[in-house]
């Protein structure tokens, strides 16, 4: 996928920066760090069409989501992105397998059920599956959150520092399940966070942001050595 | 002796009720989700029954409605027919006088939702109709019923405007607010009573409803 989008921010009091953002990502888990308010959270908003830049271009694959110069700007709905938010958004007033299954594409209940199944079974969540998300631990609620976003059929997978609501303990196991998650659909994942022990332990690459402009590119190994 | 301003105040809060629901939900929508010129207007107008005296409110009612009125003059003149001095006129009254309540909960039930869900529901390919009933409304749900609720109380007590478009006759218009002027000014000290109690006990239970709704059992 390539990203080559600019957006000015000056209404936004968080982000006193424009932003100005050019990367490409392939296969793997591609790290979007930075400190906080560098305008990596905008940058993920961007590419699955919540908000709009004002120029550039969001290509996965041989799909054009935007292209300022083109006229595209594709809907989030077209976009097909499984989007794992800071806080998982999952749904208050639905069970873990009818959050999970919200936006599958499987035409019967009968697929359904099976596919929710099966979709519990995999991150290992099926004794919450008829709880609602107020009575599952940071951890579950995370695992469903990213159930989610994967049976939506995503084209790629956008992750908004899923750990950073999760105990300490918990986050070892997680990373693993991610990591695996991403190994068996073998789609892009975007993963932002702060912390570079998840993101060396965790990307294939990194990709490193200050005020809104990339700072550096390459592997984790790398870029995290040369910067601590 | 209380059996027919009673039957005609269920009925006409029913039928008013039954309008507030689906008016003031549709109009706490648009309110809420909409952005157009003159959304701002639109709201203090709706909103103004609930400030205005009733029998400003009564007395505008007649201007629109009345036999002489700017709709009710040609109503007459093609049907025959006139709204004021009906059970119907009593509904209208009543209607226009409790939306406002409909209206700004609704709006705010609705607007209490965080956007984030519904943001979610469409990076799931889900569009904003579906999304509107599959998440919106489901988690304003609380907030639409205790509107609901509300809006039965202040129809259900409606008394200056409905004696300005609907009169004061026992059998045909004349409800419950009504019955009790009328027994406390012929000096009917016991049907005032009975009557009063009746209707505070409507209303008790009304309350009681709404605060179960909206400060029950988080489960949702």
């Amino acid at each position: 996928m390539q990203v080559d989008i600019r957006k000015r921010l000056d209404s936004d009091k968080s982000l006193n920066f424009d932003l100005d953002v050019t990367f490409s990502a392939a296969a793997g888990i591609t790290i979007l760090f930075g400190p906080s308010g560098s305008g990596k959270t905008t940058t993920l908003r961007a590419i699955a069409g919540i908000i709009t830049p004002d120029e550039g271009r969001i290509r996965i694959g041989e799909q054009s989501y935007f292209d300022s110069a083109a006229g595209i700007d594709l809907s989030i709905q077209e976009r097909r992105v499984g989007y794992v938010f800071q806080d998982y958004a999952l749904f208050p007033h639905l069970t873990a397998e009818q959050n999970v299954m919200y936006g599958s594409k499987a035409r019967t209940d009968a697929l359904k059920g099976e596919e929710g199944r099966a979709m519990l079974a995999l991150f290992k969540i099926e004794h919450v599956r008829h709880r609602y998300p107020q009575n599952m631990s940071g951890g579950e609620q995370q695992r469903i959150a990213l159930a989610r976003a994967l049976a939506s059929d995503p084209a790629i997978v956008l992750l908004d520092e899923p750990l950073s609501a999760v105990d300490f303990e918990t986050r070892s196991g997680l990373l693993d399940e991610i990591a695996a998650a991403q190994g068996r659909v073998g789609i892009p994942f975007i993963y932002v966070t702060h912390n570079t022990a998840e993101a060396v332990r965790l990307g294939t690459q990194a990709v490193v942001l200050d005020r809104g402009k990339v700072r550096t590119t390459g592997p984790p190994s790398e870029v995290f050595v040369t910067n601590s | 002796m209380i059996w027919e301003p009673l039957k005609l105040s269920l009925l006409v809060v029913a039928m008013a009720t039954l309008i507030i629901a689906t008016v003031g939900l549709a109009l706490g929508v648009l309110l809420a989700k909409g952005r157009f010129r003159g959304q701002e207007v639109l709201a203090a107008f709706f909103t103004l029954p609930l400030v205005l005296p009733p029998t400003v409110t009564g007395y505008y009612l007649i201007v629109l409605l009345g036999r002489h009125g700017l709709l009710g003059e040609p109503i007459y003149n093609i049907t025959g027919w006139t709204i004021a001095f009906t059970w119907q006129a009593a509904v209208i009254a009543a209607t226009v006088l409790a939306l406002p309540l409909m209206v700004l909960s609704a709006r705010a039930a609705i607007e209490g939702v965080n956007p984030q869900y519904e943001i979610a529901s469409y990076t799931l390919g889900k569009r904003p109709l579906e999304t509107f009933f599959r998440i919106t409304l489901p988690l304003a749900r609380r907030g639409i019923l205790a509107g609901v609720v509300l809006s039965f109380t202040r129809a259900l007590g409606e008394f200056g405007a409905t004696f300005m478009l609907a009169g004061n006759i026992p059998g045909r218009t004349q409800t419950m607010p009504l019955a009790i002027y009328e027994a406390v000014i012929s000096g009917e000290d016991k049907r005032a009573q009975v009557l009063a109690l009746v209707l505070t006990g409507i209303s008790v239970a009304a309350v009681y409803l709404t605060s179960k709704l909206t400060k029950g059992a988080l489960r949702y």
